[in-house]
């Protein structure tokens, strides 16, 4: 190769480096999907399933707003678990994976950003735990259908002499605000919200562990801490009164490190039959998205230097 | 007018690394003072024993990790900067991959990491997996290959984006002699093409065979480097190798080097052939042996 040649490979790699690659990104997202889906997560499902038919049973005695209470319940609460499950061991299970195992070598000796690999394994996870999401809110609102309209033929042959329009009217209407109404979707995308801060903070730690274990234990203790977070904040200071700079950047960095993981609970009222404001939505999202920004960038910070 | 400076596909300048022992004040030297550089279409062997610094250098030129003093280029660009690996295959030694990916993906995936389009990436992945004799495994997934099969796959991910200069971390370590056979011609096709290559490989046989210009480290320093031929050539010493030599002619050539006062006889008998030739001639025969049954 002649000088002139090499002098234009120098000026051909300049050139053509793109400092963000979104196909970049997508490709370690899309192979961190695969990977995940490949190691048979998916299998949760029939657990899931279990879980929420089971729940039909178990309560047969209640009333028929317990037994819609208790179905919500239960769904809304393993849809966290789950979600919460995938989001910390998946980032915990990949990225120390991948620097045990010297797969990251022959990634980051491509002309791929360490950023570029940290948010595709970021959006990776967070796309499995949306596709794990609605195949749970499909299964849990068919479920809730079909119960709401079983209790509902119940309670009508239950009514001696057979019920009036007026009384069928009355109880459909009574039966459905608890059944499947649209507000359970925000119940569903707060728990999508709080697992994906709970990807970021998984994030952060595996860019510092040395294994997996590690990751996954402290970024569970982050996780309960962060539904502790806003009663220490409030115990430490009443009635939100934070004085001074040093106060100040104590509570800033206790909101940072362990994020209010208690103000994503929204499916407490969601089951009650309670609505959730817009407001309230957006704030949420809003701060899904700050802390995402903010780990993003943290992780980024550590990950920059470490030698691999 | 000031001559033109050429660019060399890696320049090593100065390099130390030294990595702190967490919890002690003492410090380890992996790789003192070292300085290198391959010109462009060259290939050069790095050979040392084991912990010698071989693949910390490699890592630092590579930006896995910083050198704590000194600096590195690839085609004049600094390691730290990631345009610097926009034209760097690399095979690390005992590579893993994603094994729930089957040999075509892996290489699709590599190939997107490349910039490559859908297009160009499908005629890569036939094209190499064809060149590593992977084209029966190319929808099987990694988690069933072998060694030998997972080192094949490595060379062809580092291949992908059709690198310049190419990296490579013992690529023969758990391959069989006709795989090693095959990686060492592929050194050789890359040299006539004019790719950069950079070898490490304790098979000094074969570094021998390929590279044009070899370095020795030793305890994190480069303490022999220059053109093979010059640095492996025995000034004092003239091999002569006859063919069908008649027993009189062995003796009159004994009798010229007893007359003479300075030359002396070091070793006469039968030249040997290596082991490796001798098991690729054999299987290769047994081979064609099956091929004429069938």
């Amino acid at each position: 190769m002649s000088a002139d040649k090499v002098k234009s490979v120098k000026d051909d790699l300049v050139l053509q480096h793109k400092l963000f690659s979104l196909s970049r990104v997508w490709a370690i997202a899309f192979n961190t999907f695969t990977q995940l889906v490949r190691m048979k997560v998916f299998y949760f499902m029939l657990i899931f399933s279990v879980l929420i038919i089971g729940a039909n049973f178990l309560f047969l005695n209640f009333t028929f707003e317990q037994e819609l209470k208790i179905l919500k319940d239960v769904s809304f609460g393993a849809m966290t678990l789950f979600a919460s499950i995938f989001s910390i061991v998946g980032t915990a299970l990949l990225i120390p994976k991948d620097i045990e195992d010297r797969t990251l070598y022959t990634i980051l000796t491509k002309p791929v950003p360490r950023f570029e690999y940290l948010v595709g394994k970021l959006i990776g996870i967070i796309f499995l735990v949306a596709v794990s999401l609605v195949l749970m809110s499909f299964l849990f609102f068919a479920v809730l259908y079909f119960r709401q309209h079983g209790i509902l033929a119940e309670e009508i042959k239950m009514i001696r002499g057979g019920a009036t329009d007026a009384q069928k009217e009355y109880l459909k209407e009574t039966i459905f605000a608890q059944g499947v109404r649209p507000e359970l979707i925000l119940g569903v995308l707060a728990v999508f919200l709080k697992a994906a801060v709970a990807a970021g903070v998984a994030l952060v730690v595996s860019t510092f562990a040395s294994s997996t274990l590690f990751t996954i234990i402290v970024s569970l203790v982050v996780y309960f801490i962060g539904h502790a977070q806003s009663l220490a904040l409030e115990y430490y200071f009443p009635e939100g009164q934070i004085h001074g700079a040093l106060q100040r950047f104590i509570a800033g960095i206790v909101a940072v490190v362990f994020p209010n993981l208690q103000m994503f609970n929204i499916f407490d009222g969601l089951i009650t039959g309670q609505s959730i404001s817009t407001t309230l939505m957006f704030r949420l999202i809003g701060l899904t998205g700050f802390y995402l920004t903010i780990y993003s960038m943290i992780s980024w910070i550590l990950f920059a230097k470490k030698e691999l | 007018m000031m001559a033109e400076e050429i660019i060399p596909a890696v320049q090593i300048n100065n390099l130390t690394k030294i990595f702190p022992v967490p919890f002690r004040k003492e410090k380890v030297i992996a790789v003192e003072d070292l300085s290198l550089r391959v010109e462009a279409g060259e290939v050069y062997g790095l050979i040392g024993p084991n912990g010698s610094g071989k693949s910390t250098t490699m890592k630092v030129l590579l930006g896995l990790i910083s050198a704590t003093s000194g600096s590195s280029a690839i085609f004049g660009l600094s390691s730290s900067e990631t345009a610097s690996r926009g034209s760097v295959g690399f095979l690390p030694e005992n590579p893993y991959f994603y094994k729930y990916l089957t040999g075509a993906e892996t290489l699709s995936f590599y190939g997107k990491l490349c910039g490559l389009s859908r297009r160009k990436i499908k005629e890569r992945t036939s094209e190499l997996l064809s060149l590593v004799d992977l084209e029966n495994a190319r929808d099987r997934r990694l988690g069933g290959y072998s060694k030998g099969m997972l080192q094949r796959i490595g060379l062809a991910q580092a291949l992908v984006g059709d690198p310049r200069l190419v990296v490579l971390d013992e690529p023969t370590a758990g391959v069989d002699p006709a795989g090693s056979r095959k990686i060492r011609d592929l050194i050789i096709e890359f040299k006539q093409r004019g790719i950069s290559v950079i070898l490490s490989s304790h098979l000094l046989e074969q570094v021998q065979e390929v590279c044009d210009k070899v370095g020795i480290i030793f305890q994190g320093k480069l303490v022999k480097e220059g053109k093979l031929e010059e640095l492996i050539e025995i000034e004092s010493q003239t091999e002569i190798i006859l063919e069908h030599a008649d027993p009189k002619i062995l003796d009159q050539i004994n009798k010229l080097v007893q007359a003479s006062e300075e030359t002396r006889l070091l070793r006469s008998g039968k030249p040997k052939t290596t082991l490796e030739r001798l098991f690729l001639k054999e299987t290769r025969a047994e081979s064609e042996d099956v091929r004429k049954d069938a």
